[in-house]
């Protein structure tokens, strides 16, 4: 009995080794790591400056995948070309980017602005409500106009442009396009991000808010005006993130999304380190690859559909025990 | 404390008096309460940690989980060395046992982390066990869809193992219900329940309250307020966290056993998922965080909102309330573009509880810290019980 489960395994790893197989899962796994750091990078924004760890992020991503399948919805017909529908969807971003900073804004000013003397738990309860509003109004809405809220809209998923939908060959292995797309998508990002931290006197503020608040704000800067800002562009990327996931097959636009895309936030951002954008960046392809790999695996080997998500949950355990601050984290943050 | 042993008789008083709709309408049923026992019996195992301690256990599903999961598949045989008609008493210890063993475990990594860590980790734990209970065959045909009792012919029946006359069976349909108690006395199957859930809820709640009143309840307080200090002073802090980790698991596991006894089937969803953990702070926050009996309030406001927004059936509330008194025209007034009172009330309040459930956590964390309870002590300086006995012998303040 022992022998023939430790053969299958040992046929599966040499499937598994195989340049065709191992260039597949690559490609799955750089894809998931472009959707991670998406959903990621908006709540490392904030904790990083305001050390607030936003429980709501995961509804805002549900309500930008709502709002770009909206758009999308709306302005894309059957006849409507490819060509066109990338450029839609690129407006269906740029709404529920704008839309979710706004929303983002309003919360910092209205809400978590008066908490910041009281101690983080209350922060996290805050948020936590918040998620609770957020879930139920979208039930509302999409219960009002007929809908599912617990099933994908699959309608918005279909507006994607055909080219998305057929596979790439790239000689070794033939990769499905839509994965194409989030590899690029999750660099385009990171590369905007990375660049309006690192090479704009805003980014360098928010840099220098994160590393010590009191003294920038005796510098004559204005720290509450830039929370603010961090906690829109926070909610703007989360938005973002959402319109992304509504065209994937396993994601989609739900209200579950919520829950769905919050856990996965909190598993990159912690193994990446707090408040660190560099630390969710290689957090997002570890956590990435780990999925694909063991998608791999559950799909031709091993029969336990839990198998992925497990594993990234364990990851998270593993990490925190051996080193609670993360890759690239700074001891004291996060803690009491 | 009088107020609920009494609620059963009150109800069906008031639900028979000339306000019987309002009465329908407002209060929870029988039922309800019931569920507000076990779960506030969970919120309040939660808040034994969380809130007296101040690490935040985000993964407390695992023991409420553990402990259902524990009775329905002892239940099914699927528990070694354990037969199937076990009585119920003994599971709910064993399957508290069971959750100590595993508070253990996941303490002794989990309290060397602090703050968010701390809430992570044990969040994590949590959910590698929810997706591993979601995918398991072996716990059920359907895993996702949770196990139900199959094969146990005894009820579960809350009492003195072994002695039959002083053991009643709880459960919505394979309850005991008794007859002329005293000559006068009578109680329907939820009332049967509500009453032996309600009594082994009490019996955990003074447990927990002697503790939090021992020596080791207030060096709990001083790790909350002060670890650093509570350590310098000479307390091995890790291991009162750990002591209390593990009590608090037994009690969560306890109120699990007590859902699954009284449900007779439980789910991935609504025992391991994190969501749940989300609900014990809820009722823990609205109730008052570091209050032991908070948390039950908090909860049984939680779920009368909840029955006020729901259907007719499923224990009145407002719609059909307004439905009988409005009057069809009212009903059918149109408010915007075609759209209804009633169709209003329906879309916006009907089983929406938790948008007005939420807007309400968010107006207690911003405005009430302290919670109902932990309020209504500050105002009277005071634990409520005393201060009243203080007031009525003549001595108060």
């Amino acid at each position: 009995m022992m022998s023939i489960v430790l053969a299958g395994f040992v046929d599966a790893l040499g499937q598994f080794l195989r340049p065709e197989n191992l260039a597949a899962v690559l490609v799955d796994g750089l894809a998931k790591a472009g959707l991670y750091v998406m959903i990621a990078s908006g709540l490392t924004l904030i904790f990083g400056l305001m050390g607030v760890l936003n429980f709501a992020h995961g509804s805002m991503t549900m309500i930008g995948a709502y709002l770009g399948g909206l758009v999308m919805v709306t302005l894309v017909g059957s006849a409507t070309g490819a060509g066109a529908r990338i450029v839609f969807f690129f407006v269906a971003l740029a709404a529920s980017f704008a839309l979710l900073a706004g929303l983002g804004g309003i919360v910092e000013i209205g809400l978590v602005r008066r908490l910041y003397d009281r101690p983080p738990l209350y922060q996290i309860l805050l948020t936590f409500g918040l998620t609770l509003i957020l879930d139920e109004l979208i039930r509302i809405v999409v219960l009002f106009y007929g809908m599912q809220p617990t099933s994908d809209w699959v309608a918005a998923q279909g507006t994607k442009p055909y080219f998305l939908e057929q596979s790439v060959d790239l000689g070794l292995v033939s990769v499905p396009g839509l994965d194409l797309f989030e590899i690029g998508f999750g660099v385009l990002t990171v590369a905007t991000l990375w660049a309006f931290l690192t090479r704009t006197r805003y980014g360098m503020i928010i840099r220098a808010g994160s590393e010590d608040a009191e003294m920038t704000e005796a510098l004559g800067i204005d720290v509450r005006r830039v929370f603010t800002v961090v906690f829109a562009l926070g909610a703007g990327v989360a938005g973002a993130a959402g319109t992304l996931l509504m065209w994937e097959s396993t994601w989609g636009a739900s209200v579950p999304l919520a829950a769905d895309a919050l856990l996965p936030a909190f598993v990159v951002v912690i193994i990446g380190g707090l408040g660190t954008f560099r630390g969710t960046v290689v957090a997002a392809v570890i956590v990435g690859m780990t999925d694909a790999v063991m998608t791999w695996w559950f799909v031709n080997e091993i029969r336990f559909a839990g198998l992925p998500e497990m594993t990234i949950f364990l990851l998270l355990v593993v990490m925190l025990v051996l080193r609670p601050q993360g890759l690239f984290g700074v001891e004291e943050v996060g803690g009491h | 404390m009088l107020a609920l042993a009494a609620y059963p008789g009150i109800y069906s008083v008031l639900v028979n008096s000339p306000m019987s709709s309002e009465m329908v309408a407002l209060l929870p049923r029988v039922e309800t309460m019931i569920v507000v026992f076990y779960f506030g019996l969970f919120a309040m195992s939660f808040d034994f940690i969380s809130g007296y301690t101040g690490y935040l256990s985000f993964g407390h599903t695992a023991f409420y989980g553990a402990g259902a999961y524990f009775v329905i598949l002892a239940a099914n045989g699927k528990i070694p060395l354990l037969a199937p008609d076990t009585s119920f008493v003994y599971l709910l210890v064993l399957g508290g046992l069971l959750a100590v063993v595993l508070a253990i475990l996941i303490g002794a990594v989990s309290f060397r982390l602090t703050g968010v860590y701390f809430a992570m980790i044990t969040l994590g734990f949590a959910q590698v066990l929810y997706v591993f209970v979601r995918e398991w065959d072996y716990l059920a045909s359907n895993p996702s869809d949770g196990p139900a009792v199959l094969e146990r012919t005894d009820p579960f029946s809350i009492g003195v193992p072994g002695i039959d006359s002083l053991n009643l069976a709880i459960g919505q349909l394979a309850g005991d219900s008794v007859e002329g108690l005293l000559g006068v006395l009578s109680f329907n199957q939820a009332e049967v329940s509500y009453y032996m859930i309600g009594l082994v809820v009490l019996i955990c709640y003074f447990a927990m309250q002697r503790i939090v009143h021992s020596p080791f309840g207030k060096v709990l307080v001083a790790i909350r307020e002060n670890e650093e200090r509570a350590k310098a002073v000479g307390y091995a802090t890790f291991w009162y966290k750990l002591g209390a980790f593990a009590v608090s698991a037994f009690f969560a596991a306890v109120a699990g056993g007590l859902f699954a006894g009284f449900q007779r089937s439980v789910s991935p969803e609504n025992t391991f998922y994190f969501l749940v953990t989300g609900d014990a702070l809820l009722a823990s926050i609205i109730g008052g965080f570091g209050t032991l009996a908070g948390p039950l309030y908090g909860w049984l406001f939680d779920e009368t909102v909840t029955e006020f927004l729901s259907k007719a059936g499923q224990g009145g509330g407002l719609l059909p309330y307004l439905r009988e008194h409005l009057g069809d025209a009212t009903m059918a007034t149109e408010l915007y573009n075609g759209l209804t009172v009633g169709q209003a009330i329906d879309t916006f309040l009907n089983g929406h509880a938790e948008l007005y459930i939420g807007a309400i956590f968010v107006l207690f964390v911003l405005f009430v810290p302290n919670g109902l309870l932990g309020t209504v002590r500050d105002k009277l300086g005071g634990p409520v019980g005393e201060q009243i006995a203080a007031r009525l012998r003549g001595d108060g303040k």
